[in-house]
């Protein structure tokens, strides 16, 4: 049925380097060091050399001084070398982490990701000092998934910050954040976080398993994680959720989803996902029960609007004029009696000039962004009107069909959104109407068939599970009793429906 | 291998087979109204076709602004949709009759008995819209269709449109397509009416007094559209037998639970001065009772009951009839006696000159009978109604005199 699903095939083996244990004589792992990181060209590579006032030893401090904050190099390790006095290093270097090293390729590891490694003579052990400082954008506020109502914090390009983002939105020791690492020649962290008493174990372990598997150079977003963990890269849907957002990844996390979370990267990946999570905003839940549901009955509508208006068009004009209403017809006809091109590729050149001007304008540089859309109103609205390329009322649809998929905010659904628009053009201008309502069939079809880490893509519908029921519409929050049927949770009750917990007694007293 | 070769299946039907009855919009012309009259030979038809041209009355620059709202062309033809493919041979663009909203029968035509053989086609095709309305009009169609020149509403479709809705809201013409005619005529049991109209005014028009009495073209008119829509040709079997009036023809509607009504704006006689008359609306709120006691042998009792409200908008006699009571009752009975009257003329006249009637009440006769050959062999149209006890009650249930109670005091006035 899909010939482009993919199998994962298992994983090569790993070319490691060979480990070179730590030599006693310091001067051997200085040179080993040295030669391994191409000390003399490579300018940020520091060394130090002292003598430890504890042991009276040589000691060697090994670390990259871009990456690491100096201040807490000296007064976390050279001065307590110089001046303190004690039996073992673990009393002489009080910073937080100290890690015990015994062969190279970890010493390159620990260098790489931004700690100090200290050598003492006639010692076979390094010791690993965390005082990493990359450098990273300050949190700011989330540029494409905006909210009226709602926190305004974004992931920002640091894993500890998006970490800190999240725990800061559940605070619970269940939380776990466990570490992985991915890539062979450039080791980033991925931070699996789920809540332990809540998840799947299943899922956990599939999804641990997909990672461990990895066998490339270099992952070096999330975003390319994505690509490499999901099941079809062919397909139209996607099956991973992709958002800025800590707020809406804490209310998945608290539901027994799995967040991941990568170094370098403003976003985090939710997992399973579902149709509806493309569709639903958090801001629909931050909103009071009618407003967030006017809200989601605007966004139906629009998604209608946006697959089917163009499509709609081309077969009632085409093939089913009858449907039109006498004077819509006649003026559709007389705008038409002009024009040189049959409807179908009107329809199509307006929807790809319009995709054009949005991803135009997407990669403008700022200061010519006013031009774009007077240039490409002007040419498109009027000007093509006027010369007769295109009638007035393809304008209107196209236009119409263009602005309303920006009402999806989700921008993997929107893509999908899109493209599914021109397959629709496409079979409405072969058979009308009838195979207009069959591709929507087999595109529903084909829709139901996805599946994201083992979960339906339309569950909790269809196969029906217990859940909050927030789907088309939500409930109002206080009667959201179950957690999400599909993703299996371990605790499957969100709040007891047996008790309101509302404190309605007290309300009533101001009721009357 | 075999998914190319499947691949290849569908996409050689889409590319053979896709698109097949595609049309462009602007490949169609749009017929609004289509008239049928009689030649000298049998079988052959002249058939109208009223074209709408779609440049004039939009806003699009460009238009020429000499053009017609419309063309009018005639062909001979044995049915409506052969008759398109011979006016193309002088009409540039393929006739579509999808928008279609009037058929034009001349009463020469109607009566003829040929209706049947020339819209048969129409439950053939899907061209044809059940919803088109029928019009019989008093002239050949071809003169009917040309002398209908609306200086309003020149896009001629929304001139049809408009004309007939509110001339069947107030129920001076019935409201009734061909979906209808084909019910009642293959029914065989009642009468089928349809409005009547015509563009040839009389010279000297009828003058009766009434608002409703006419038949079209018998209205007095000065100035506006040279067409009138008023009374109803009745069909008996497919054929036109009779034409009713205006005030026959609401009448027969108030009767009819088929047929929506709106407001009847009508005038009644002033029960305390005869010499002025009373000005109300007829508003139907609730459905016409009708009971029908059906005897095998026997008369059959038919009993019809038309509740309905009247608001009372002008007493150019100034009687006080809102606030005195006696008067109130005078008026109410007069109401109710004229319209009942009116009401046992028309059915009189059903009973004995068409023997059947237009009211659709055949509906309500076949739950006496468990088949259809059952009720077939009673024979509603021949047996039953002819025959049968009718009487009819108009009930008013409301009567309002609109927003001010009291009137002018002419005495005080004019002291």
């Amino acid at each position: 049925m899909f010939p482009f699903s993919k199998k994962k095939n298992n994983s090569n083996p790993n070319d490691e380097p060979e480990k070179v244990t730590i030599y006693k004589e310091i001067d051997k792992n200085e040179e080993y060091t040295k030669k391994i990181f191409s000390a003399d060209i490579n300018k940020d590579f520091t060394f130090r050399t002292l003598t430890a006032n504890y042991c009276q030893k040589k000691t060697y401090i090994f670390f990259y001084s871009s990456i690491v904050n100096s201040e807490k190099i000296y007064n976390g390790i050279v001065r307590p070398l110089l001046e303190a006095d004690g039996k073992t290093i673990n009393n002489i270097i009080t910073i937080e982490s100290l890690t015990e090293i015994k062969s190279f390729d970890k010493v390159f590891d620990q260098i790489n990701s931004g700690k100090a490694v200290v050598f003492i003579d006639g010692e076979t052990t390094a010791y690993s000092v965390d005082v990493a400082d990359f450098q990273a954008r300050k949190v700011g506020k989330a540029e494409n998934e905006r909210s009226v109502k709602g926190p305004k914090e974004a992931f920002t390009e640091s894993i500890g910050v998006n970490v800190s983002l999240l725990r800061k939105r559940f605070h619970n020791q269940k939380l776990i954040a466990q570490t992985m690492l991915v890539g062979s020649r450039s080791k980033l962290e991925v931070s699996v976080m789920y809540v332990s008493d809540l998840v799947d174990q299943e899922i956990l372990r599939n999804l641990q398993k997909r990672i461990e598997s990895l066998s490339v150079d270099n992952i070096s977003t999330i975003e390319l994680l994505e690509q490499y963990l999901e099941e079809r890269p062919y397909s139209l849907f996607p099956t991973i959720l992709y958002t800025e957002r800590p707020d809406y990844a804490a209310q998945f996390i608290e539901d027994g989803y799995i967040v991941l979370i990568m170094d370098n990267s403003s976003a985090a990946l939710i997992l399973p996902a579902t149709f509806w999570s493309f569709f639903h905003s958090p801001e629909d839940r931050y909103s009071r029960f009618l407003f967030g549901n006017f809200t989601r009955l605007l966004r139906m509508l629009a998604f209608a609007i946006t697959i089917l208006s163009s499509a709609t068009y081309i077969a009632v004009t085409n093939f089913h004029s009858e449907m039109i209403p006498p004077d819509l017809l006649l003026s559709i006809t007389s705008a038409r009696e002009r024009v040189p091109i049959p409807l179908f590729l009107e329809v199509i050149i307006m929807e790809i000039a319009f995709e054009l001007i949005r991803e135009s304008g997407l990669r403008i540089p700022n200061p010519l962004g006013p031009t774009i859309g007077i240039v490409g109103a002007l040419i498109i609205g009027q000007a093509a009107v006027e010369a007769g390329i295109i009638s007035p009322i393809i304008v209107i649809v196209a236009a119409l069909s263009g602005l309303t998929s920006f009402s999806i905010a989700n921008t993997s659904l929107n893509h999908s959104v899109r493209i599914s628009r021109f397959l629709f053009i496409i079979s409405a201008s072969l058979f009308g109407m009838l195979s207009l309502v069959g591709a929507l069939v087999l595109w529903v079809f084909y829709m139901s068939s996805v599946k994201s880490f083992g979960v339906s893509y339309f569950a909790p519908l269809s196969p029906k599970y217990k859940s909050t029921g927030d789907m088309y519409f939500r409930n109002i929050i206080k009667h959201e009793f179950w957690r999400p049927g599909q993703v299996n949770p371990t605790d499957k009750t969100k709040k007891n429906p047996n008790n309101k917990g509302d404190s309605t007694n007290e309300k009533n007293k101001f009721k009357s | 291998m075999k998914q190319l070769h499947l691949g290849s299946l569908i996409l050689f039907t889409i590319l053979l087979a896709g698109c097949y009855d595609r049309t462009e919009l602007e490949e169609q012309s749009y017929v609004i109204a289509i008239g049928v009259d009689l030649t000298d030979k049998n079988g052959l038809y002249k058939i109208t076709f009223q074209i709408a041209n779609p440049e004039v009355g939009t806003s699009m620059t460009g238009s020429g602004p000499d053009e017609p709202p419309r063309e009018t062309v005639t062909v001979e033809g044995t049915d409506i949709i052969s008759a398109t493919a011979t006016a193309n041979s002088f009409v540039s663009k393929e006739l579509k009759l999808d928008h279609t909203k009037v058929l034009v029968l001349s009463e020469k035509f109607a009566r003829s008995g040929d209706l049947l053989r020339a819209i048969q086609v129409s439950s053939r095709t899907k061209q044809i819209r059940g919803g088109v309305q029928i019009i019989v009009s008093k002239e050949k169609a071809r003169d009917f269709i040309d002398n209908n020149n609306p200086k309003m509403e020149t896009r001629p479709h929304k001139y049809y449109q408009v004309m007939l809705n509110r001339a069947s809201e107030i129920g001076i013409i019935p409201n009734t397509d061909i979906h209808r005619f084909f019910q009642i005529t293959e029914g065989d049991a009642d009468l089928f009416l349809a409005p009547y109209a015509s563009t040839e005014i009389d010279e000297k028009p009828k003058e009766n007094g009434t608002e409703d009495g006419y038949i079209a073209g018998e209205v007095p008119q000065e100035g506006g559209s040279r067409s009138q829509f008023m009374g109803s040709a009745v069909f008996k079997e497919g054929k036109m037998i009779d034409v009713l009036t205006g005030a026959e023809t609401r009448i027969a509607q108030t009767l009819d639970n088929t047929i929506d009504l709106s407001d009847i704006y009508s005038t009644y006689e002033d029960p305390v001065d005869p010499n002025y008359r009373v000005a109300g609306a007829f508003a139907k709120k609730q459905n016409t009772a009708i009971k029908i006691d059906y005897k095998e042998n026997g008369t059959t009792k038919i009993d019809v009951t038309v509740p309905f409200e009247m608001e009372i908008f002008a007493i150019p006699s100034l009687t006080n009839y809102s606030q005195n009571a006696k008067n109130r009752e005078k008026l109410r009975k007069s109401i109710e006696d004229s319209l009942t009257k009116a009401a046992e003329d028309l059915v009189k006249k059903s009973q004995e000159k068409y023997e059947t009637e237009p009211f659709y009440w055949s509906l309500y006769v076949r739950n006496n009978f468990k088949t259809i050959q059952e009720y077939e062999k009673a024979d509603w149209n021949k047996k039953i109604f002819p025959h049968a006890d009718i009487t009819i009650t108009y009930r008013l249930e409301t009567l309002e005199f609109g927003k001010m109670i009291d009137d002018t005091h002419l005495n005080e006035v004019r002291d």
